[in-house]
């Protein structure tokens, strides 16, 4: 069963809603170590995709394979090996940065140094403050790192990044490329194409709850032009967004 | 792998930090811990005020003759004098029990008239008889009997005096219960579910019972220190009376463990119904609105009208209240709690069963 060598495979899955066809028969594998990018508009698919791999929601038909386990009959081994992070916060408004992580260390049976873990993304003077009194950027951090306590081979990012400010953003990207960097298998959501393309191994193009396509940014660039597209408009050396960083310095958001 | 021992450690980290998060969260401290103070309080004042009969006398008429005397010596009597007119203004108004009124008569006796009112006819009929009494007790001096063919003694028991407080205190317990066990389930789950720390919880090996049964410790650990609470400043303060002392006090904890669990279906099961924080309101007041006014929270179920006493005394609440006054107000043994305890167990059951349908997580 451990003689795997994908970290996911999703064969034929279909998620549907009474009529409504949320996700329409889609297979894709993500390679153990890959950073794995699920790219689309609100309501593709994205997230519920996401949620079935994660075992929090039953699917329609279909295979989910994660780490050799099926999801549909092992979730608890499923649970065990993921670390997940959902679009909006998930935590007691009334506990703080601390308590949250002895809370899910305790949920995982596992033992941790929540100070630690908090310095790695910055918010060691945080560790007595309630997630609501955090930054965007601070809680999107606390969120990820909150994933990271069971010492996941797999993470779930859903949308990690969506409102955050410019300094966020890229904070976030080098919590998030530092962590692929330790060996951990990463998928991530995401409506912004900047990020796929600086992010990802390989991304998937959804749309309408089906994959219309799959692989490395490079190959799907190259791709799009050797048939024969030309942008518009002459591509500019920066953008605003790099101005932006430039000016006000590319630090942490706080 | 064992389940059980795998989530024990996840069962008491949740309960304790959900217990946490609930003193921390201002709105559900007041309504669980503050607010049943602020009841026990102010009931407990309005039984602090001693029953009396209050007797109006008319100026300047009555005071010398003996029945006014012997009236006056009596405890339980305050009068008050005026003239004829406003005393029995006053007597209207409520604030006389009754207006006395001493003529000599033609044959150098007295005529004694008693005036009451209509609108309270058991203080009526108490004072009516009080003076009765002291008329039939002067006419027998009067006459020379001595020797009475009927003779009368009455003999106190030494009991209690029967005060609000040691009736309203232990319905406040009851009521408290069952308001942390929809309130704080039905509001508690809304809120998890919307800022989606169930589904949080749910991406961890954390097995659905296990959240539900810390978050059914949590509320208990609430319950114990709400009925501490309501207990303890009842004895320190109002002087309410505990029967068997600090066996009374742990009975009545065990009484409390054992009506949270049955009401906490009520939580579960209308947690499952309310979709979001303004279809819960109506739903929880459904539920608790009759139960605190026909279970004998606040006044004894016999004082309702017969036609709903069967409705009333088979509540949830009025059997929780029945089984806490045996042991407390009746000064009972926890035996004679177990047919009421039955009675509000097996509501209990009923509400479970139908929570297992309605639950949901998302």
């Amino acid at each position: 069963m451990n003689n795997h060598k994908d970290a996911i495979v999703v064969k034929d899955l279909v998620k549907k809603y009474g009529d409504f066809t949320a996700v329409d028969g889609i297979s894709f594998e993500v390679k153990k170590g890959e950073l794995f990018g699920i790219l689309g508009q609100n309501g593709a698919g994205k997230t519920t995709t996401l949620e079935i791999i994660e075992t929090l929601k039953p699917l329609t038909s279909g295979e989910v394979w994660v780490e050799g386990f099926n999801a549909t009959d092992s979730p608890w081994e499923v649970k065990k090996r993921i670390g997940v992070q959902l679009q909006s916060a998930g935590f007691y408004p009334e506990l703080t940065l601390v308590e949250l992580i002895n809370m899910f260390a305790a949920l995982y049976n596992v033992h941790v140094d929540a100070r630690a873990l908090l310095k790695k993304v910055d918010l060691e003077e945080k560790a007595g403050a309630y997630v609501n009194k955090l930054s965007g950027g601070q809680k999107q951090r606390f969120a990820v790192m909150s994933t990271l306590i069971n010492k996941p081979s797999i993470l779930f990012l859903d949308e990690p990044t969506t409102g955050l400010d410019p300094h966020a953003r890229v904070s976030l990207w080098e919590t998030i490329e530092e962590i692929k960097k330790s060996g951990v298998t990463i998928v991530l959501t995401t409506h912004y194409l900047e990020e796929a393309e600086k992010l990802c191994d390989r991304v998937a193009i959804m749309d309408s709850g089906k994959i219309i396509k799959i692989g490395t940014p490079n190959e799907l660039i190259k791709e799009l032009l050797a048939g024969g597209f030309r942008r518009k408009i002459v591509r500019q050396e920066a953008t605003l967004e790099d101005v932006f960083l430039h000016l006000t310095g590319k630090t942490l958001d706080e | 792998m064992n389940n059980i021992t795998t989530q024990f450690r996840p069962y008491l980290a949740l309960s304790w930090y959900s217990l946490k998060a609930a003193i921390r969260n201002k709105a559900t401290l007041f309504f669980s811990l503050i607010f049943p103070i602020v009841l026990v309080v102010a009931f407990g004042l309005i039984g602090s005020s001693n029953q009396s009969f209050k007797i109006g006398l008319i100026e300047g008429k009555d005071e010398i003759n003996p029945i006014v005397a012997t009236v006056k010596k009596i405890s339980a009597v305050k009068t008050t004098t005026a003239s004829l007119e406003e005393l029995n203004g006053e007597l209207k108004r409520g604030k006389l029990d009754a207006v006395l009124k001493v003529d000599p008569s033609l044959f150098g006796g007295y005529q004694v008239t008693v005036y009451t009112s209509n609108a309270n006819p058991t203080t009526s009929g108490a004072v009516a008889s009080l003076v009765k009494g002291i008329v039939d007790q002067g006419n027998l001096r009067a006459t020379g009997v001595t020797n009475n063919p009927i003779s009368f003694s009455s003999y106190e028991v030494t009991g209690r005096q029967s005060r609000y407080i040691d009736f309203i205190l232990p319905g406040q317990v009851g009521f408290s219960l069952l308001s942390i066990a929809l309130f704080t389930t039905v509001f508690g789950f809304i809120a998890l579910r919307r800022l989606l720390v169930l589904k949080r919880l749910f991406a961890t090996p954390t097995r659905p019972i296990t959240i539900l049964l810390s978050q059914g410790t949590s509320k208990l650990i609430m319950a114990l220190l709400q009925t501490t609470i309501i207990v303890g400043f009842g004895v320190l303060v109002f002087n309410f009376y505990l029967p068997h002392g600090w066996v009374t006090f742990l009975e009545i904890m065990v009484l409390s463990v054992l009506g949270l669990i049955s009401f906490l279906g009520f939580g579960f099961f209308l947690s499952g119904l309310a979709n979001d924080e303004n279809s819960a309101p109506p739903l929880v007041n459904v539920v608790s609105l009759p139960q605190m006014l026909l279970s004998g929270v606040f006044f004894p179920t016999e004082s309702l009208p017969t036609w709903i006493q069967p409705v009333a005394n088979n509540l949830p609440l009025a059997y929780f209240n029945q089984a806490i006054r045996k042991i407390t107000t009746e000064g009972g043994n926890f035996s004679d709690t177990i047919p009421y305890v039955v009675g509000f167990m097996l509501w209990g059951v009923v509400m479970y069963a139908l929570a297992t349908r309605t639950f949901k997580w998302e």
